[in-house]
């Protein structure tokens, strides 16, 4: 069957609104930008000397597993993109603790995950996951 | 809510400044305040939300916690300690209440 009028406009409604997506997930996100500028005091943020070791598809979101490790870091925070809320945790290290961690989250979709790193010198690292969950960890 | 239980398990064997594991738990609904019971009611916020450990008075690592963690919260580092001492935890809850639990370490 030939496109109708209708089906065309319908359709280039929708490309326009997908060429708008960066702009509106942003406002959609969680907010998880801004807690992580909150966090570095809105310092730039290199990749690398973080790991994030986290499955990539996991079956309960209820209790995900992340690890993070971090060479000469005093602080490492971990934020979410899916949940209402963008913080997860911050874990503040002492001269007796390496800075790593392990810890079960809570995520409530498919979503990434971002682990930021304070580093002795006050600069920020930082290392992000996508995490597929088959079962939400309902909030 | 059932009183919490905080639970940690150390290595039987432990070596002056060598790091071993600890893995930490505590029984906890975490409950997030965005979820309603069976009436349809939103249950409030109730979550733990720092943990603290310290060794001999310094404090070794400390967590603040979100509602993205897990019920049950369980965390696990590494320590190095450089002498037998006392290990104490606390997990602090959103109504005040803190949670305790002290472990002695002994090094080989």
């Amino acid at each position: 069957m030939a496109p109708t009028r209708r089906d065309v406009l319908l359709a280039s409604a929708s490309a326009a609104a997908a060429a708008l997506i960066p702009a509106g997930a942003a406002q959609a996100s969680n907010g998880v930008y801004q807690a992580i500028d909150e966090f570095t005091g809105g310092a730039l943020r290199l990749e690398g000397g973080v790991l994030l070791d986290a499955p990539e598809i996991f079956d309960n979101g209820g209790a995900v597993p992340i690890r993070v490790v971090a060479e000469g870091a005093r602080r490492i925070a971990l934020f979410n993109d899916g949940n209402p809320n963008p913080g997860v945790a911050v874990f503040s290290f002492g001269r007796l603790v390496p800075p790593e961690a392990t810890i079960r989250i809570r995520l409530a979709k498919s979503q990434t995950v971002y682990a930021v790193a304070e580093m002795a010198d006050g600069t920020f690292r930082e290392a992000s996951q996508k995490i597929a969950v088959t079962v939400g960890g309902c909030g | 809510m059932a009183e919490p239980t905080p639970r940690v398990k150390l290595p039987r064997s432990i070596e002056a400044g060598v790091p071993f594991t600890v893995k930490t738990r505590i029984t906890h609904p975490m409950h997030t305040g965005e979820r309603h019971d069976s009436e349809g009611a939103l249950v409030p916020r109730q979550i733990i939300n720092r943990f603290v450990v310290s060794y001999g008075g310094e404090v070794a690592i400390s967590v603040d916690l979100e509602p993205a963690v897990s019920a049950d919260p369980y965390i696990q580092f590494q320590l190095a300690v450089p002498e037998s001492g006392q290990l104490e935890f606390q997990w602090v809850d959103d109504d005040g209440s803190v949670y305790s639990l002290s472990k002695r370490v002994e090094v080989d």
